[in-house]
């Protein structure tokens, strides 16, 4: 599984030249899968769960929140946690999957 | 008939179990009275925390995970099951919910005081006895939406050439309950959905009437059966006829439904019209062990063949036989197999084929001389869902899924007809449900395995009973189902995925997506023509 996501990544790689902050969908959409949609979901979040959505949100904004959670300057318990885990790539990775999406 | 899911914890209460139960009863009555008391003096903390707990587990985790902490689709939780957790690392799990898992996230639904107590309170609470729940309760729980049914319009009032081409998706919403859950029909010709029924919990189970096409019954894993108007898109009425259990059968008149449970251990005849209760039945008898135990109901089904219905004692390892006369008096049909589950008939409805979760096998019944015709080999741990057989070159196949884990992961092809094992076709992983169709090329399956395989349906072609093809649906994809006409494949892109996805059935292209929370089982109107799905209806016609 892991080797199928990195043969993927490498071959996008390969395909486009990327920048170094380019990020991949591919790679946020497995990443947001394990990570955030278990609460945000993917399109929507449950229409009785307190979390807001993030399908179509802004990326820098995605980004931005994104950050500010990892390094505990904004501040939630839940977010602090799961955020903590999250590498520049991934977040990059994830904020252009989610900001892509149409809600 | 198509159950979600095994029990992943097992009861096997033995015949004092009756008294023990009275006793909780009496214990449950003074316990009311007392806190009835109490209440205004607002004193009582322990007890009221208790309460307030269980009340808590009954509203949030009791529809999955058992309204006895017995297990259901999901764990059991008791002071057994969690012997030895860490408090602390069920606390996380209750608030991030867990991942490939139907388990939700509870932060922010649950305070953290909240949590914390359930989790303490589940260490501490063993498995509750088997609750009762009587014919009385049953009709005291009687809802009427609609009171005069002649109200009703006469005919579909949106657009469709025929009922059949209706197909329903039992959602169960992200909680297992809530406005996520509900029961949506879509046309299997345009795709678009026609309507929707709210229906609390997570709808588990829908079945058709087959006499009448306007009426489906759609049943909740908290036990209530909604008799819903098809043509107007509303409940007209509900019951709730147990605790958790997904059981649920027609018979082939349309005037009765049979309902079982796993809490209590009880099934109920109901008039399918009123929905009110006729008579229920006690789970229980000697397992192929010997051992007297009281059961869970599993599949229950009714047969074109013959005014009857079918239904599976899970621990009893029995299968009963019901007619449906005065009195309703039952066969039993003994030493079937340990921990039996699901089922689906063949040979216009005179063979059923009942899954043992224990045994690995499929046990073959002949229902007209209600004795076991044969015991084949299934694969692990077999599940069969809804059941799929197809005529192939004069032979008629059935396909069994299996849902255990284990090195090797099959998908079980018999000849029907000799009660044979044909082939084990190698699938990537346990699988739950299969779906065929007499004018579809292959037959699906859903891989289930707790990883990435989980967002697969795999294909395999009826002729060379060979997998020809792997769908990624996303999510976690399960449930296939084909259109009336067999032209679409729709499949549940469950848990995060949240929608259903639509395949042609000969290309596999995606055609359709339909938006909705957490989609499980599919059922199209269909079934009610072609009994099995794969079948012709012709087998059925042959059978009346």
């Amino acid at each position: 599984m892991r080797l199928a996501i990195y043969s993927g990544l490498l071959l996008l790689g390969l395909a486009s030249v990327q920048s170094a902050d380019a990020a991949s969908i591919y790679a946020g959409e497995a990443k947001a899968a394990a990570v955030c949609s278990q609460c945000h979901g993917i399109r929507m979040p449950s229409a009785d769960a307190p979390f807001p959505p993030l399908a179509g949100r802004d990326q820098e904004y995605l980004k931005t929140a994104l950050k500010q959670y990892r390094d505990k300057t904004r501040k939630s318990d839940i977010m602090n946690a799961i955020a903590g885990s999250l590498s520049d790539d991934d977040i990059n990775n994830i904020a252009s999957y989610y900001a892509k999406l149409k809600p | 008939m198509n159950l979600t899911k095994k029990r992943l914890s097992q009861s096997a209460l033995m015949p004092q179990g009756h008294k023990f139960r009275l006793i909780r009863q009496a214990a449950q009555l003074s316990f009311i009275g007392l806190a009835a008391i109490a209440l205004p003096f607002g004193a009582q903390a322990a007890s009221d925390t208790t309460k307030n707990m269980h009340q808590l587990y009954e509203d949030n985790c009791a529809s999955c995970h058992g309204s006895d902490h017995g297990g259901f689709i999901a764990p059991g939780l008791n002071s057994e099951s969690l012997k030895g957790r860490s408090p602390t690392a069920l606390r996380s799990l209750i608030m991030t919910g867990s991942f490939d898992t139907l388990m939700p996230p509870f932060y922010g639904r649950l305070s953290d005081d909240d949590i914390r107590g359930l989790v303490k309170h589940l260490q501490t609470t063993p498995k509750q006895a088997n609750p009762s729940w009587t014919i009385d309760d049953i009709k005291a729980s009687i809802k009427v939406y609609v009171k005069d049914e002649s109200t009703l319009p006469a005919k579909p009032t949106y657009q469709v050439n025929s009922m059949d081409d209706v197909i329903g998706v039992a959602a169960r919403g992200k909680y297992g309950r809530g406005s996520g859950s509900k029961a949506v029909f879509i046309n299997s010709i345009t795709h678009k959905q026609i309507g929707e029924i709210p229906t609390g919990t997570a709808a588990h189970i829908i079945d058709y009437n087959p006499a009448n096409p306007r009426w489906a019954y759609v049943k909740t894993d908290t036990a209530e059966i909604f008799k819903v108007d098809l043509y107007s898109m509303q409940a007209v009425r509900s019951v709730k006829t147990g605790f958790n259990g997904p059981g649920l059968g027609v018979s082939r008149d349309g005037k009765y439904i049979m309902a079982g449970s796993y809490v209590p251990h009880n099934a109920v005849i109901l008039n399918a019209d009123t929905l009110e209760p006729l008579k229920t039945f006690e789970l229980e008898g000697v397992d192929p062990d010997g051992k007297m135990v009281s059961s869970d109901s599993g599949m229950i089904i009714g047969s074109p063949m013959d005014d009857i219905f079918a239904i599976a004692l899970e621990n009893a390892g029995q299968v009963w036989v019901v007619d449906l006369k005065e009195g309703f008096p039952v066969t039993k049909i003994e030493k079937v197999g340990r921990h039996l589950h699901d089922a689906f008939l063949t040979h216009g409805g005179s063979k059923l084929m009942v899954a043992a979760y224990d045994d690995n096998i499929v046990t073959a019944i002949d229902l007209k001389d209600r004795k076991i015709i044969k015991k084949l080999d299934a694969g692990c741990v077999p599940h069969v869902g809804g059941g799929a057989a197809v005529e192939v070159d004069g032979r008629t196949l059935g396909f069994g899924t299996n849902f255990g884990d284990c090195d090797k992961t099959v998908v079980s092809v018999w000849d029907l007809d000799k009660m044979e094992v044909v082939k084990q076709v190698p699938v990537a992983g346990g699988t739950e449900s299969p779906a065929a169709h007499a004018n579809a090329p292959y037959v699906a399956v859903d891989i289930i395995s707790k990883d990435r395989r989980a967002r697969t349906i795999q294909l395999i072609d009826k002729k060379t009973l060979e997998v020809v093809k792997t769908l990624d649906v996303g999510g976690h994809a399960y449930f296939p189902e084909y259109s009336a006409d067999g032209k679409f494949l729709y499949v549940s892109a469950g848990y995060n995925g949240d929608e259903v996805v639509v395949y042609d059935s000969n290309s596999l292209e995606k055609v359709a997506s339909v938006p909705m929370e957490s989609p499980a089982g599919i059922f199209s109107h269909g079934r009610v023509r072609y009994m099995t799905r794969g079948l012709s209806p012709d087998e059925i016609k042959g059978a009346k």
